[in-house]
């Protein structure tokens, strides 16, 4: 596995008209190479395979929630495909399942099946949102402070034990309240982007620690490699399968913190944006456990359970295939 | 016998230099937890005074400039900073802005006394369970009761708190009436030691305490299966299996002290979680603990108590944290203390 590209490359002239340098081809073929082993391994996990079915499922019911509707009011017999502010009753009360709204419709008298639906949209986009932001964040203060240790490492983990200390759902009230302008989207996922990043950093770092002390880390230095060079060629691929493993993972607890975040009322208005936490939020204020709305309160509820599942199973399977001594077991 | 001697004293001087960090790594937390505390509350646009009371109109000028005064505001930032510091360490946040007459502090240390009624009784059970179904997990790998156990505490544990609670209150208060929805003890009831006072608190404490027991379970059954996995596969536990004791004396005598470290590291990282977990739970169930507080306060646009009850729930995790290192050192002669 020369990354050089001493002896020339089968592949030739038609690549090289997109100017694709040998090196990188082989870089290409490797990464394929390696996903290709990954995605056997992962096939065989149960809970893995189980869990990404549930979140193609997902994916798909997001992106296609106009169709899905239409073909539920096709079947149902409704007057028209309900979007999820389509105001079909009148405002003030709530009302229960019918035959025309199945789970029956809110207090501001929008359909709660159609918004069911749609706010799988919003529930995907922030967890995977918030979650770039919080591995950016953990794998650049890890790789960073596991790199240069010393004084810097030490501050870095203090600065790192801190978030983890601090309780996140409090930090997030906290942050919700002091941030300027009102409860927005983009607020939401900034809040649980810069709380969720402290345990990737203290994983990450204790992997770059073992990374840096390996032959091939000393022999770039020898023959003269800069600190970005061997950060970005050795180091960071290194640690990327791990980082990419607990990011499924935090994708799980970011969603989580979403519907909490919208639930208490910090997170967007159920007018403006439609999420699961706010639904439940309005099935609260309307006595939805007092007056029997039980379907209001367990329909969004289970559908979080699923979506953060999947992940969680995913999260695990390829925990153990990047995790060696998980495997062994 | 001297060299034992010998040894435990190194020993003592190691524990003591690790219990020497510990100590100052929590004191550098705390440290920085009240410079982001100030920092925090001072990001709010305009001053925090004028913010306050822009939203709130029960506010006279006359109490203005008390608050102003209190807590040196016209001060440069600095100042400011000193004086915060000294309140904090003083335990003092100013006046509730809601009660006036009342210090934030006394406040939010009645209700701490709640959160850890709550978060004591379910921590002592999410262990104790967590412990037994990794144990029994790991001793019969792949078998029925480890598929399942896992199966069925992985669901729990990707349900949001509140929700659970919600499902809760329906299923158990208003279905079958057999638990109180809300509040920690009666109304009119006041807190005693009395056999009609205990039983009335822990008669409002089932609900609450076993949502956030359910939702954690999975986290130490899983540490608890894989550690003891990992330990069994050791060659100490060959030998013991070698010289004639049975399974179960392995596994209690040998196996199970030796999982428990990483169960105990656990406890401790997990227990901001359990606290953002007390949160939802207290504030679905009216819970009068310091969560409900803290989201109450939000509501109310209550700072000082905002402020205090911020301060008091993370001084009392670092404190938790700062306890479970000590438990470490004292169990691991190997340990070496990271960062």
């Amino acid at each position: 596995m020369t990354m050089t590209g001493e002896e020339p490359l089968q592949v030739k002239s038609p690549r090289r008209a997109f100017h694709i340098s040998e090196p990188r081809i082989e870089k290409l073929r490797i990464v394929k190479k390696k996903t290709v082993a990954t995605w056997r391994i992962f096939k065989k996990n149960k809970l893995g395979m189980m869990g990404l079915t549930i979140l193609m499922g997902f994916v798909v019911i997001a992106i296609l929630a106009g169709p899905v509707m239409s073909v539920l009011a096709f079947i149902g017999g409704w007057d028209s495909a309900y979007g999820p502010f389509d105001r079909v009753a009148p405002m003030g009360a709530a009302t229960p399942p019918s035959s025309e709204h199945w789970l029956g419709t809110d207090q501001w008298g929008f359909d709660i099946l159609s918004r069911v639906i749609y706010g799988s949209r919003v529930s995907l986009y922030v967890g995977f949102v918030a979650t770039i932001v919080s591995m950016a964040l953990g794998a650049g203060v890890g790789i960073l402070s596991g790199f240069w240790g010393g004084w810097k490492d030490a501050v870095l983990m203090r600065i790192t034990d801190v978030f983890l200390v601090i309780p996140w759902l409090v930090l997030m009230i906290v942050l919700a309240y002091v941030l300027p302008g009102g409860p927005s989207i983009s607020k939401v996922v900034f809040v649980i982007g810069i709380t969720g990043w402290s345990s990737t950093a203290r994983i990450v770092r204790a992997q770059v620690l073992s990374v840096k002390e390996r032959a091939f880390v000393e022999r770039a230095r020898a023959i003269g490699a800069g600190d970005m060079h061997i950060v970005r060629r050795h180091i960071f691929p290194n640690v990327f399968p791990l980082v990419f493993a607990n990011a499924i993972l935090t994708v799980a607890l970011s969603i989580l913190s979403e519907s909490t975040l919208s639930f208490i009322g910090l997170g967007p208005e159920s007018v403006e944006v439609v999420t699961w936490g706010n639904m439940l939020e309005d099935a609260i204020s309307a006595s939805a456990m007092i007056n029997g709305y039980y379907m209001w309160i367990a329909i969004p509820g289970i559908f979080i359970v699923l979506v953060v599942l999947g992940f969680t199973f995913i999260g695990h399977a390829l925990d153990e295939i990047v995790n060696p001594k998980l495997r062994k077991r | 016998m001297r060299n034992d001697t010998k040894r435990r004293h190194g020993r003592m001087n190691r524990a003591t230099k690790l219990m020497l960090k510990s100590v100052v790594n929590s004191l550098t937390t705390l440290m920085l937890v009240i410079i982001l505390n100030f920092m925090l509350f001072r990001m709010m646009p305009g001053d925090p005074i004028n913010f306050m009371i822009s939203n709130n109109p029960r506010f006279s000028d006359e109490l203005k400039e008390k608050l102003i005064d209190d807590f040196d505001l016209n001060a440069p930032m600095y100042v400011q900073f000193v004086t915060y510091v000294e309140n904090c360490l003083t335990f003092n946040f100013g006046n509730s802005f809601i009660e006036r007459n009342t210090p934030a502090m006394d406040i939010v240390l009645d209700n701490l006394r709640w959160t850890l009624i709550l978060t004591g009784t379910s921590s002592l059970f999410m262990i104790v369970i967590g412990m037994i179904i990794g144990i029994i997990g790991a001793a019969k790998r792949g078998g029925p009761f480890d598929t399942g156990s896992l199966t069925f505490s992985l669901i729990f544990y990707a349900m949001p708190t509140f929700w659970l609670g919600m499902m809760m209150i329906v299923v158990f208060s208003k279905y079958l009436a057999w638990f109180p929805s809300s509040r920690a003890i009666s109304i009119g009831a006041s807190l005693d030691f009395s056999w009609t006072s205990i039983s009335d608190v822990l008669w409002h404490l089932v609900l609450p305490a076993s949502s956030l027991t359910l939702v954690s379970i999975a986290a130490f059954a899983l540490i608890m299966r894989g550690s003891l996995t990992d330990v069994l596969t050791e060659e100490y536990i060959t030998t013991a299996r070698a010289k004639g004791l049975s399974k179960g004396r392995v596994l209690k005598d040998h196996a199970v002290p030796n999982a428990m470290l990483p169960m105990v590291s656990l406890i401790a990282i997990d227990l901001a979680f359990i606290v953002g977990g007390a949160f939802q739970t207290e504030y679905v169930f009216s819970y009068p603990g310091i969560g409900w507080r803290t989201i109450d306060a939000t509501y109310k646009m209550d700072y000082p108590v905002l402020q205090a009850a911020f301060f008091v729930i993370t001084v009392v995790v670092i404190i938790g944290n700062f306890i479970a290192d000590l438990l470490l050192i004292h169990m691991d002669p190997r340990i070496q203390m990271e960062g």
